[in-house]
C-alpha cells in the first residue's frame, strides 16, 4: 500500500515538473531577432543595443522608404522573375532597420494559402531575400528626437510563382 | 468631429473597451472572470512583450476556453506579420467565440495577409452568425461590408463590389464612413464609367478630401477630355498629398492607396495636353 502511495507521490511530482517545462519561453518582445554567427553579418550593428529596438509602426509613420512604399513595389517589380512553379501563398522576411538605415538579421518565414507552414521553391524565396537585403532606402526613424532602430518586415503575396502583392 | 466619431467606434468596436469582467461573475462563470482579471493585468504591459504574453498564458491556464486571452496574444504576431503564429490564436478565440472574433478575424486577413477569399468567407460566415448590423472593422475605417466590397473587387468580381457598396450606402447615414465615396469612385472610373465615378469622388471631396481622391477625380476629367480640370485637380491633388490629407494606415496601406510618385508622374503627363 505504502508503495502504491510513493508510487502515486512520485507521478504526482512528475506531472508536475513536466506542467512547468511546457512554459513557453518568450523573447523580449514577440518577432525578436538575435544574432546568429551562421547567418548574420558581424558589421550590422543596432545602435541602441538589441534591447532598445521598436516596431516599425511605433513612431505612428508606418513604413517609410524613400520614395514610398510604391519604390518598392517598383524595384520588386523590375528585379523579380517570375519562376514558374504552381506555388502560392505567402512569404514574409523580418529585419531590422538600424539608427543609419542600414539592415541585417534578415529571418525568412512561409506559409501556403491555407496558412499552414511550407517551403517554396528556392529561386523563389533567394530573389526575393536578395533583392530585400538590396534595398537601400529605408529611413531613419525618431521617437522622442532620439534615432531609433526597427524591426520592419516586408511580405509578399506569391500565386503560381509570381509575385502578386507586396505588404505591410 | 468625425475623428472624434471615428475613435468613439474603434473604442465600441475594440474588444478592450467593452471588455467587463464582471460580466463573468454575475453570469456564474468565476473561471473566466479570474482569466479576464488576468487579462486585464497583461494590459500592463504592451503587446509585444514577455510579460504580456505570459500573463495570457496563465489567463489561458485559468480557463481554457477563455476566447479573449487567445485574441489578445494573437495581436503582437499579426502586427509582425507572423501568419504562422497568428492563425492558430484567433481561430482558436473564433472557435470560442465567433460572435466576437470572426469578424475581425476576417478584417485581419484582407488588412495583413491581403487574403481576400479568407476575409470574405468569414465576414459572409459572421453576416449569417449575427444576422444584424455586422459593425465596423477593428481600426474603424470601414463597416465590414464596405471591407467585403473591398475583397470581392480584388478578386475582379467589381460589379459585386458596387451593388455591395451602394446597398450600404442606400441604407446607412455616410457622415460616419470615410473612405465610402472614395473607393466607390474608384470602382466606377476602372469600369469606365467616369461621370459616376466624378459624382461619388465629389460627395468623397465634401465628406473627406484626400489627395488620393483629387488624383482619381484629374484621371476621370483626362478621360473626359477636359484638360483644363485635369491639370488643376491634378496639381491640387499633389498639394494635398504634401499637407498629409492622405489615405493613411500606420500599420499597412489602403486599397486604392495612391503614391506621391504616381501624382507626380501625371503631373508631368499633363504638362503635354494643351487646352
Amino acid at each position: 500500500m505504502r508503495k502504491v502511495f510513493y508510487f502515486t507521490c512520485f507521478l504526482f511530482l512528475f506531472s508536475c515538473k513536466n506542467k512547468k517545462t511546457e512554459k513557453v519561453i518568450y523573447p523580449r518582445q514577440v518577432g525578436d531577432i538575435t544574432y546568429d554567427v551562421k547567418l548574420d553579418n558581424p558589421n550590422f550593428i543596432p545602435c541602441n543595443g538589441d534591447d532598445k529596438i521598436l516596431q516599425y509602426f511605433n513612431t505612428g509613420k508606418g513604413v517609410e522608404y524613400r520614395g514610398g512604399k510604391k519604390e518598392i513595389k517598383d524595384l520588386f517589380e523590375k528585379n523579380y522573375t517570375h519562376v514558374k512553379v504552381d506555388e502560392s501563398g505567402l512569404i514574409r522576411i523580418r529585419f531590422i532597420v538600424n539608427c543609419k538605415g542600414e539592415t541585417g538579421r534578415f529571418r525568412v518565414i512561409q506559409m501556403s494559402d491555407n496558412y499552414e507552414q511550407f517551403t517554396f521553391d528556392d529561386r523563389i524565396t533567394n530573389q526575393l531575400l536578395m533583392i530585400t537585403q538590396g534595398l537601400d532606402g529605408w529611413k531613419e526613424k525618431e521617437n522622442h528626437g532620439t534615432k531609433i532602430d526597427y524591426y520592419q518586415y516586408l511580405t509578399f503575396k506569391i500565386e503560381k510563382g509570381n509575385l502578386i502583392e507586396i505588404l505591410p | 468631429m468625425r475623428i472624434i466619431i471615428v475613435c468613439l467606434l474603434i473604442c465600441f468596436t475594440s474588444n478592450v473597451f467593452t471588455q467587463n469582467c464582471d460580466a463573468y461573475k454575475g453570469h456564474g462563470e468565476i473561471k473566466k472572470y479570474e482569466a479576464c482579471k488576468k487579462q486585464k493585468e497583461a494590459y500592463k504591459f504592451y503587446q509585444f512583450t514577455k510579460e504580456y504574453q505570459e500573463l495570457l498564458d496563465e489567463a489561458i491556464q485559468i480557463d481554457s476556453t477563455y476566447d479573449n486571452a487567445y485574441w489578445a496574444k494573437s495581436i503582437a504576431y499579426l502586427k509582425s506579420g507572423d501568419f504562422l503564429s497568428w492563425k492558430p490564436l484567433i481561430d482558436k478565440a473564433v472557435e470560442l467565440n465567433p460572435q466576437m472574433h470572426l469578424g475581425y478575424r476576417g478584417w485581419c486577413r484582407y488588412q495583413f495577409f491581403r487574403d481576400y477569399k479568407g476575409a470574405i468567407s468569414d465576414i459572409e460566415e459572421y453576416e449569417r452568425i449575427i444576422k444584424d448590423d455586422i459593425g465596423y472593422c477593428q481600426n474603424g475605417d470601414y463597416h465590414l461590408l464596405i471591407a467585403k466590397a473591398i475583397c470581392y473587387k480584388a478578386i475582379g468580381e467589381k460589379d459585386k463590389a458596387i451593388k455591395i457598396i451602394e446597398d450600404y450606402l442606400k441604407d446607412n447615414d455616410e457622415e460616419s464612413d470615410l473612405y465610402n465615396y472614395y473607393h466607390l469612385g474608384v470602382l466606377y472610373f476602372e469600369r469606365g464609367d467616369y461621370n459616376k465615378a466624378l459624382s461619388n469622388l465629389e460627395k468623397q471631396k465634401e465628406s473627406n478630401n484626400l489627395a488620393d481622391n483629387r488624383y482619381y477625380m484629374a484621371m476621370c476629367y483626362k478621360k473626359m477630355n477636359n484638360t483644363n480640370k485635369y491639370k488643376e485637380t491634378i496639381l491640387e491633388a499633389k498639394k494635398l498629398f504634401e499637407e498629409g490629407y492622405l489615405l493613411n494606415d500606420p500599420y499597412t496601406h489602403h486599397y486604392d492607396k495612391v503614391y506621391l510618385s504616381q501624382i507626380e508622374e501625371e503631373i508631368n503627363k499633363s504638362k503635354r495636353f494643351n487646352p
